[in-house]
């Protein structure tokens, strides 16, 4: 066969108007995406001079990033606020999600859907601000717990750190947990919970060992897309973190923005991306027994 | 396998009913199903038969009556807690464990070792004819294996009743020909009652001991299958039960258990009691007869019993049979007539005038 052939058997293909379909996709994404990283990428390895980028190829940012003490801290936080962010908003969403698929007449399931993504209206910036308000100084809680007598003063441990990140964030993610969880087990045949009971399991040993292995697969995506993007969250912890609640999003703007050192930067951003990537692998790897070939 | 000449009772209905909402979907069922039985509930969908059985299970709350098993009113005991096993329609196969995961399932709480669990796992799958599949997945089993291990996982559990959902119409047809054969081989090796819901007549018949013919959220005939077809009780159920025909009659008289008729096409004709059933209705009374019962009498050949002249309107050649829709001389309704091909004997042409030979003791008369 002829190369010429072979071309013209390939514009015609499947193949070919798949190609053609996806590409203005492809191009966006490569252009927005792909580049950018890249870009990322080979800065990092590049060295910091005043007012401008020397281009010699060192691994020195990403010692520093490894080794000093502040960024570790920093980096450890992240991750301890995004664990913290995960284990919340899915054991939280878990209940939700099975309530509304399994007591939930089906003809209100949208409505409920349509009622829990309503936050969603809202910008994510209005959202954390308003956390400011309901766990402020003078703020919702602290009034009321105040106004019924339960404490004397108002509390300081819930803005202005960790806890007040954790609280605004696990709120934000809550439908990103619900909806694959409830996808998940809205897919589970009903005569399976039938079939745990008529073979002698309570409702709750049939919750155990049929229901929520069947359900895994949404509470694994959900994890991973609470954990992912809040590790790298930026706006709640400006906001609503305090100078202890500073997270590596924040690290890497100040050095972007602040010092301007865009090497440093960039090796802490391409650091924080390798560590989600490896904890979200693993995460799978642990879970793989869910995730292969079921229907 | 020996039983007491006595069967005991397994599965008593009282007057049971069911409402869903204004739906009535059981309208009082009485029945009594006995220890060791094949009983089948046979009936068009809707008929209330997967909601009869699915309150013996426990999945189905009832509005009045009860549900004896083996002579314990069910009332409040949850489906866990009850001597049954059911085969779901879907076989409910739990895609997250192996095949042997799958029928160990139910042996969580059994006190014997985990040794001789797995040895009872191995032997059931060896009584499904499933020797050797415990480790593959669930998910890539074929219809018939998944079956299997539905019917392996409820009888390791010894049961005292295993519940069957039409566990068959998801196969092929040959498949389900052979499974046929293989659960009644089954049930007669375990011994436990089997109480198959099905809307496949022919299905019934072939594997039940019993059947009840359900109508409407009622049960409208409970016999064996011989009786059940020889003689339905009503029009219904000769009707849903093969193929029956039908020929307007006129009861002359009835008296001493002899009951006179004048059938269209019979002429006047003396029968038993018994073959007349349903209760008097004011439409007129009807003869009925299963297609096998008339004979085409070729050159040579008499009638046992009585004879009357027919032409042949239409002609169906099955290879094995030939179906006949002839009309008897004086009526003018069709019916359908079935004749074995034997070897030599022609198979007869539209039009043709005939001999055909009938039975009074085949004729059931439907008031």
């Amino acid at each position: 066969m002829t190369k010429s052939a072979g071309a013209s058997r390939f514009r015609g293909s499947e193949a070919a108007n798949g190609l053609a379909m996806i590409s203005p996709t492809a191009t966006f994404a490569l252009l927005l995406l792909a580049a950018p990283l890249a870009t990322i990428f080979i800065y990092s390895f590049m060295t910091d001079g005043y007012l401008e980028i020397i281009r010699d190829f060192t691994f020195a940012n990403y010692v520093e990033a490894w080794t000093k003490e502040l960024y570790r801290v920093i980096m450890l936080r992240s991750l301890g606020v995004s664990l913290a962010v995960t284990a919340a908003t899915v054991l939280l969403a878990f209940p939700v999600a099975y309530f509304v698929s399994f007591h939930v007449d089906a003809s209100r399931k949208s409505l409920w859907l349509f009622l829990i993504t309503i936050p969603f209206w809202t910008s994510y910036l209005i959202r954390v601000f308003l956390w400011k308000v309901i766990l402020g100084y003078n703020g919702v809680v602290n009034s009321g717990l105040l106004g019924i007598g339960l404490i004397d003063e108002p509390l300081t441990f819930i803005l202005y750190n960790v806890n007040s990140v954790v609280i605004t964030l696990a709120h934000a993610y809550a439908p990103f947990a619900i909806l694959p969880i409830f996808v998940a087990l809205e897919k589970i045949d009903r005569s399976f919970l039938e079939a745990g009971r008529d073979l002698g399991e309570s409702p709750f040993m049939t919750f155990l060992r049929v229901t929520l292995p069947l359900a895994m697969p949404g509470v694994i995506s959900a994890v991973l897309i609470v954990f992912i993007p809040t590790v790298g969250d930026y706006v709640t912890p400006q906001l609503v973190g305090g100078p202890e609640g500073q997270m590596v999003a924040n690290l890497i703007q100040l050095q972007y923005l602040k010092l301007d050192n865009y090497p440093m930067g960039s090796a802490l951003a391409v650091t924080a991306m390798g560590i989600v990537t490896a904890f979200s692998l693993l995460f799978l790897f642990l879970n793989r027994r869910y995730l292969k070939g079921a229907k | 396998m020996t039983f007491s000449a006595e069967k005991s009772n397994m599965i008593e209905f009282k007057d049971v009913h069911k409402y869903y909402g204004d739906y009535h979907a059981l309208r009082g069922i009485t029945a009594t199903i006995k220890a060791g039985e094949f009983f089948s509930l046979l009936g068009p969908s809707g008929c209330g038969k997967t909601t009869l059985l699915r309150t013996i299970a426990g999945f189905e709350g009832i509005s009045s009556g009860a549900v004896m098993i083996d002579g314990k009113n069910m009332e409040g005991v949850p489906a866990n807690k009850r001597p049954t096993n059911m085969v779901f329609q879907s076989y409910a196969i739990f895609p997250h464990l192996t095949v042997a995961e799958n029928v160990g399932f139910g042996l969580r709480k059994d006190p014997r070792s985990a040794a001789e669990k797995a040895k009872a796992v191995t032997e059931a799958l060896e009584m499904v004819g499933l020797k050797g599949f415990g480790n593959r997945a669930a998910h890539a089993l074929s219809g018939g294996q998944r079956q299997r291990v539905a019917l392996a996982r409820a009888l390791i559990l010894k049961p005292k009743v295993l519940l069957l959902d039409e566990p068959l119409s998801a196969l092929d047809k040959k498949m389900r020909e052979q499974m046929q054969v293989e659960l009644i081989k089954l049930q007669r090796q375990v011994g436990i009652t089997f109480i198959l819901v099905t809307h496949d007549q022919e299905e019934a018949l072939v594997m039940s001991d019993r059947i009840a013919v359900m109508f409407e959220g009622e049960i409208a005939q409970l016999a064996d299958p011989e009786t059940l077809y020889r003689r339905p009780n009503s029009r219904k159920v000769a009707d849903f039960i093969g193929t029956m025909n039908f020929l307007p009659a006129k009861i002359l008289s009835e008296a001493d258990g002899k009951v006179e008729i004048d059938a269209q096409g019979f002429g006047p004709i003396t029968l038993n009691a018994e073959q007349v059933s349903g209760a008097a209705s004011s439409t007129g009374a009807s003869v009925g007869f299963r297609p096998e019962t008339l004979t085409i009498l070729f050159d040579g050949q008499t009638a046992p019993d009585r004879e009357s002249m027919a032409v042949v309107e239409e002609v169906v050649y099955y290879g094995d049979m030939t179906y006949y829709d002839i009309k008897l001389d004086g009526s003018d309704q069709p019916i359908r007539l079935s004749m074995r091909n034997v070897f030599g004997r022609p198979v007869l042409d539209i039009g043709t005038r005939t001999r055909v030979a009938w039975a009074p003791g085949a004729l059931v008369v439907f008031r």
